[in-house]
C-alpha cells in the first residue's frame, strides 16, 4: 500500500477525480473499439511504425490539436477564476497548477508540435523531396514528443501537477517549496520531448541543405523551407542549453545537488538565466516558421512574388543569430547592474528591425496585388495588426528601466499573447487551412473558415487588449484572486468575455472540419489555391513517394513560373523509387522512454536501471541492423499515377 | 607500414603535445591571472582547430561550407552564452 | 544505390553523406551542450559552500596521464580512419581497438579520480561547485563510456561484414565523435583544471 501512496494526488478535488473517470473510460473507449474495428493492426502497420514524412505530420497535427483543447481548458478556467473579484472557483493551488500547465502545455506541447506537423509536411514537398534525410529519426521525434507530452499531461492526476510556472523559477521549484512530483513532471517530460524536438532539428537542417530538388538553390528556396531551415539551425543550437538545465534541475530535486538551492554555494538565479537562454530563442523558434507561411499566403493570395526576397533571408539570418543575444530582458529585475541590463535593453531593441522588415515586406507585397481574401489570407491580415501591438509593447517591455514597472504584470502577459495568439496560432490555423486539401484531398468550408478567423481575431483583442491597462493599474501575473476595491473586475470581465470568444471560434473550426469531411467536394485537383510553390505541384493527397519524377527548378516560385512561363518541372520518365522500410523500434524506444521518464518521476530506481539498458538495446538493436530500405517498381507507380489521375 | 603514418596526422599529433605542454606552463611557471589565462585560450583554440581541421577532415567535401557555418555559429553562441552569464550573474551583478 | 568512386568509401552513398553532415550539425549542438556546461561552471565554481575548492583537490598527475591517453587516442583513430581509406582493414581494426583500450584507461583515471574526490569530502551533494564540477566531468565521461560501447559495435561489424560502404561511414562518424571528445577534454583540461590549479 505504502508503495501506491506516491502516486495519490497531494491536492485533489471533484473535477480531478471526475477527469481520471473520463481518462479511464476513454482509454477503455479506444481499447474497445480498435479491438471491436479489428484496427490493431491498421493502426500498427500504417501509423505507429511509420517513417513516413506526410503521416508523422499528421500524428504531430492531431496531437498538436489535442493539446490546445487541453491547454484552452485551462485557460478558460483561468479566466473564469479571474472573471470576477474574490472568487472561490479555483483555489490558489489550482490555480497554480493551472497556469503551469497552461503554459507548458501551450508552448511545448501545443505550438512546438503544431509548427513540426507543417515542417514535417511541406519541407519535404516544398523542395521536391521524397522524405526528410533521416525517416526513421523522424519517427523517433515523434513518438519521444509524444511520449513526453503524454507523460506530462498525466501529471494532475498521477502524483500532481507541477505548479511553479511554465518558467519554473528555483528555489521555488526546488525540494524545499514544492514537495509533490509535479516539478519533477516538468523536468523529465520536457527532457523527453526536448529529445525529440532536438532531432528534428538536425534532421531538418540535414534535409534542406542536401535533398533539394535539382536547380533549387539555396536562394530559390520557398520562404516556408527557408524559415524552417533557419528555425531548425536555432533548435539545434538552443535545446542543447535546455537539456543541461533540466537535467541540473532533476539532479537538484532527485539527487540533492546544489545547483539552484539557496544553500551551499546553489545560485537560484542561474536556472532563470538558462532557462532563458533557451526560452527566448524559443519565441523565435515559434514565429519564424509562422512567418514562413505568412509569407507563403500572402504571396499567394496577392498573386505577387514575396517583396523583398532577399531582405526576408536575411532578416531571418540576423534573427536566428540576434535571438540568443537578448534572453536577460526575462529578468532585469533580479539585480544584475544598469550596464548589464542596458547593454540586453539595446540588443532587445534592436532585434525588432529585422522584425519590422518583415512586416513591411508583406505589406508591399499586399501593395497593388490582387488580393483575394480565403481564410489563411483572412489570417494573415488580421495578423499584421495584432502582431504589431504586441511587437510594440515588447519593445516598451525591452527598456529595462521601464520594465521595473511592466514586469510580472498582466502587462507582460499581454504582450506575450498578443504575439503568440497572432503570431503563431493564427498562422497555424492559416497554414491548416491553406495545406488542408494536400493533407486529406478536400477543402476547409470558406464561409465557416472566416467566420471562425473573425470571431478569433476579435476574441483576441478583447481577450487580451484588457489587460494590458489592467497590468498598468498593477494587477500581478498568476494571482489567483483580487479584492474588488483594485476596480480590476471590469476588465477582466471584459477578459472572460474574449476567452470564451476564442473558445467559441476553435468551436466553429472543430464544426467546419466536421461539416467539410461530410459535404466537402473531393473533386479539387492538386492545387486549388492556384499556388506558387512545389507541394501543389503533386497529386492531393500526396502519393507516398511524393513525386513520381523529380521536379527540376528554374525559379523561387517554380510552380507558378511552370504555369505562366512553360518551366518544364517534370521531364524523363518513371525509375523505380528507393523507400524506407517501417519500423516498430522508434515506438517502443520511446515507450520505454516513457517508462523510464515515469520510474524517475516518482525515483523507482530499479525501474529506471532497467528502462535505460532496454533504450541501449534499441540503439544496439539500431547498430547492428541492416535495412536496405525498398523499392516502389515502375508499373506500381504507373498504377498509383493514373489512379491519381496520373498528370505527369 | 609507412602508407599507414601520414606525415600530416603525425604533425598534427606531435604540435597537439607541444600544445600540452606550452599550456602546462600555466602550471609549473608563476604567472600573472590574466597572462595564465591569455596561454590556455590560444593553446585551447590551436589544439581545437588542429583536430578539426588534421583528424576530423572538415574542409574535405563540397559540405565544407554548411560544416564550416555550423562549427562557428556553435562556437560563437557558445561564447556569447558563456561570456553573457558570466555578465549577467557575476560581473555585472550588483 | 547510386556510388560516386571519386569519393572515399565513407561518403559514396547518398545517405552516407547525409549522415555525416547531419552528425557534423549534431557536434553542433555538443558544442552548445558543454558550452551551457562550462557557462554554469564559471559561474559556480566559487561558490564552494563549507566544501573544498578546486585548487584544494585537483591533482596534476591523474589529469595529465588522462590528457596523454586521450589525446594519442584521437591521433589512433586517426590512423584508423587513413588505414580505411588505402582499405587496410587490419590495419584498421588495430588502430581501433588500440583507441578503445586507450579510452578505456582513460575511464579507468577517471573513476579513480571520481571516488578520491568523493572520498575527500567533494560528493555531488557538496556543493554548488562540486556538483558542476562532476556533473561537467561526468557527462564528458559518460560520452567517453557510450563511445566505448559504440566503437565496440563498430569494430565487430567491420570485422563480420568487411569494409562496405555502410560500416566505413559508420566508423568514419564514430571517429568525428572521438574526435569530438578529445576536444572537449581539451577545453576540460585547460579551463577546469589547469585554471583551477593556476
Ligand atoms: C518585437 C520583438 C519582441 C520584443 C522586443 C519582446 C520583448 C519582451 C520582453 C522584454 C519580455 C520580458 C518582459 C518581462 O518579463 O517583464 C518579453 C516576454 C515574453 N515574450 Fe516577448 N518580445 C518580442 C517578441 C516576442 C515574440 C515574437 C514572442 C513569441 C512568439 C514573444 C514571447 C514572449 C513570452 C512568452 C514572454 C513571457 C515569458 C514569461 O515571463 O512567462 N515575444 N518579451
Ligand atoms: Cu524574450
Amino acid at each position: 500500500m505504502e508503495f501506491f501512496e506516491r502516486f495519490a494526488i497531494p491536492h485533489p478535488s471533484a473535477p480531478i477525480y471526475a477527469s481520471m473517470v473520463a481518462i479511464a473510460l476513454t482509454i477503455v473507449a479506444i481499447i474497445a473499439g480498435l479491438t471491436y474495428f479489428k484496427k490493431w493492426g491498421y493502426l500498427w502497420r500504417e501509423w505507429l511504425t511509420t517513417v513516413d514524412h506526410k503521416r508523422i505530420g499528421i500524428m504531430y497535427l492531431i496531437s498538436a490539436l489535442l493539446m490546445l483543447f487541453r491547454g484552452g481548458v485551462d485557460a478558460l478556467m483561468m479566466r473564469a477564476q479571474l472573471a470576477v473579484p474574490d472568487n472561490k472557483l479555483l483555489d490558489a493551488q489550482h490555480y497554480n497548477e493551472v497556469f503551469t500547465t497552461h503554459g507548458v502545455v501551450m508552448i511545448i506541447f501545443m505550438a512546438m508540435p503544431f509548427i513540426m506537423a507543417l515542417m514535417n509536411f511541406v519541407v519535404p514537398l516544398q523542395i521536391g523531396a521524397r522524405d526528410v534525410a533521416f525517416p526513421r529519426l523522424n519517427a523517433l521525434s515523434f513518438w519521444l514528443f509524444f511520449m513526453g507530452a503524454m507523460l506530462f499531461n498525466i501529471s494532475f492526476v498521477v502524483g500532481g501537477s507541477p505548479d511553479a510556472g511554465w518558467t519554473s523559477y528555483f528555489p521555488l521549484a526546488g525540494n524545499e517549496f514544492s514537495t509533490s512530483v509535479g516539478s519533477n513532471y516538468y523536468m523529465i517530460a520536457i527532457q523527453i520531448a526536448g529529445l525529440g524536438t532536438l532531432m528534428t532539428g538536425i534532421n531538418f537542417i540535414t534535409t534542406i541543405f542536401k535533398m533539394r530538388a535539382p536547380g533549387m538553390t539555396l536562394m530559390k528556396m520557398p520562404m516556408f523551407t527557408w524559415s524552417a531551415l533557419i528555425t531548425n539551425a536555432i533548435i539545434v543550437f538552443a535545446f542543447p542549453v535546455l537539456t543541461v538545465a533540466l537535467a541540473m534541475g532533476t539532479m537538484d530535486r532527485l539527487f540533492g545537488t546544489h545547483f539552484f538551492t539557496t544553500n551551499n554555494g546553489g545560485m537560484d538565479m542561474l536556472w532563470a538565466n538558462l532557462f532563458w537562454v533557451w526560452g527566448h530563442p524559443e519565441v523565435y523558434i515559434l514565429i519564424l516558421p509562422a512567418f514562413g507561411i505568412y509569407s507563403e499566403v500572402i504571396s499567394t493570395f496577392a498573386r505577387r512574388n514575396l517583396y523583398g526576397y532577399k531582405s526576408m533571408v536575411v532578416s531571418m539570418v540576423l534573427i536566428s543569430f540576434m535571438s540568443f543575444l537578448v534572453w536577460v530582458h526575462h529578468f532585469f529585475t533580479m539585480g544584475q547592474g544598469a550596464l548589464t541590463n542596458s547593454i540586453f535593453s539595446i540588443t532587445t531593441m534592436a532585434i525588432a528591425v529585422p522584425t519590422g522588415i518583415k512586416i513591411f515586406n508583406w505589406l508591399f507585397t499586399l501593395y497593388k496585388g490582387k488580393i483575394e481574401i480565403t481564410t489563411p489570407m483572412l489570417y494573415a491580415l488580421l495578423f499584421i495588426p495584432l502582431f504589431t501591438i504586441g511587437g510594440v509593447t515588447g519593445v516598451m517591455l525591452g527598456m529595462s528601466a521601464a520594465d521595473y514597472q511592466y514586469h510580472n504584470t498582466m502587462f507582460l502577459v499581454a504582450h506575450f499573447h498578443m504575439v503568440i495568439i497572432p503570431g503563431v496560432v493564427f498562422a497555424m490555423l492559416a497554414g491548416l487551412t491553406y495545406w488542408w486539401p494536400k493533407m486529406f484531398g478536400f477543402m476547409l468550408n470558406e464561409r465557416l473558415g472566416k467566420l471562425a478567423a473573425w470571431v478569433i481575431g476579435i476574441s483576441t483583442l478583447v481577450a487580451f487588449m484588457p489587460m494590458f491597462f489592467s497590468g498598468l493599474d498593477g494587477q500581478a501575473r498568476r494571482m489567483y484572486t483580487y479584492s474588488a476595491s483594485t476596480g480590476f473586475g471590469p476588465l477582466n470581465m471584459i477578459s472572460f468575455v474574449g476567452a470564451i470568444g476564442l473558445a467559441v471560434g476553435f468551436a466553429i473550426i472543430v464544426y467546419n472540419v466536421y461539416y467539410s469531411v461530410r459535404y466537402a467536394s473531393r473533386d479539387i485537383g492538386a492545387d486549388p489555391w492556384n499556388a506558387r510553390t512545389l507541394e501543389w505541384a503533386t497529386h492531393s493527397p500526396v502519393p507516398e513517394y511524393n513525386f513520381a519524377i523529380v521536379p527540376h527548378v528554374k525559379s523561387a516560385e517554380a510552380l507558378w513560373d511552370a504555369k505562366k512561363k512553360r518551366h518544364i518541372l517534370f521531364q524523363g520518365d518513371y525509375e523505380k523509387i528507393h523507400m524506407p522500410n517501417n519500423s516498430g523500434v522508434p515506438f517502443i524506444m520511446s515507450s520505454i522512454f516513457f517508462v523510464w521518464g515515469f520510474a524517475m518521476i516518482f525515483s523507482m530506481w530499479a525501474v529506471a536501471i532497467i528502462a535505460t539498458i532496454g533504450i541501449f538495446a534499441c540503439m544496439a538493436h539500431r547498430s547492428v541492423e541492416i535495412d536496405h530500405g525498398r523499392y516502389i517498381s515502375v508499373r506500381k507507380i504507373e498504377e498509383t499515377e493514373t489512379k491519381l489521375r496520373g498528370a505527369k | 607500414m609507412k602508407e599507414l603514418f601520414p606525415m600530416k596526422q603525425i604533425m598534427g599529433f606531435v604540435f597537439s603535445l607541444m600544445l600540452t605542454v606550452v599550456a602546462l606552463a600555466v602550471y609549473f611557471l608563476n604567472m600573472s591571472f590574466a597572462m595564465g589565462m591569455t596561454i590556455l585560450v590560444v593553446t585551447a583554440f590551436i589544439q581545437a582547430a588542429v583536430q578539426l581541421v588534421v583528424f576530423m577532415h572538415a574542409g574535405e567535401t563540397k559540405d565544407k561550407g554548411a560544416i564550416y557555418t555550423n562549427v562557428y555559429y556553435g562556437v560563437a553562441i557558445a561564447l556569447v552564452t558563456i561570456f553573457g552569464t558570466l555578465l549577467t550573474m557575476i560581473w555585472g551583478y550588483n | 544505390m547510386k556510388l560516386d568512386h571519386s569519393l572515399p568509401l565513407e561518403y559514396r552513398t547518398e545517405e552516407g553523406q547525409l549522415k555525416i553532415l547531419g552528425f557534423w550539425i549534431f557536434l553542433g549542438a555538443e558544442i552548445m551542450l558543454f558550452g551551457t556546461l562550462f557557462a554554469s561552471y564559471f559561474t559556480l565554481v566559487d561558490r564552494v559552500g563549507s566544501g573544498p575548492s578546486g585548487a584544494e583537490i585537483f591533482e596534476i598527475t591523474p589529469v595529465l596521464i588522462e590528457t596523454l591517453v586521450l589525446l594519442t587516442s584521437s591521433f589512433t583513430i586517426g590512423l584508423g580512419i587513413h588505414a580505411m581509406r588505402l582499405g587496410r582493414k587490419k590495419a584498421m581494426l588495430s588502430f581501433f581497438a588500440i583507441t578503445l583500450l586507450l579510452g578505456l584507461a582513460f575511464l579507468g583515471v577517471e573513476i579513480y579520480e571520481f571516488v578520491h574526490y568523493v572520498h575527500i569530502g567533494a560528493g555531488l551533494q557538496t556543493s554548488a561547485f562540486t556538483a558542476i564540477l562532476l556533473t561537467t566531468l561526468g557527462t564528458h565521461g559518460l560520452h567517453v563510456t557510450f563511445g566505448l560501447f559504440w566503437g565496440l559495435f563498430i569494430l565487430l561489424q567491420v570485422k563480420k561484414r568487411g569494409l562496405t560502404p555502410e560500416t566505413a561511414n559508420k566508423s568514419f562518424i564514430f571517429s568525428l565523435y572521438w574526435h569530438f571528445l578529445d576536444v572537449v577534454w581539451i577545453f576540460i583540461f585547460s579551463f577546469v583544471y589547469l585554471k583551477g590549479m593556476m
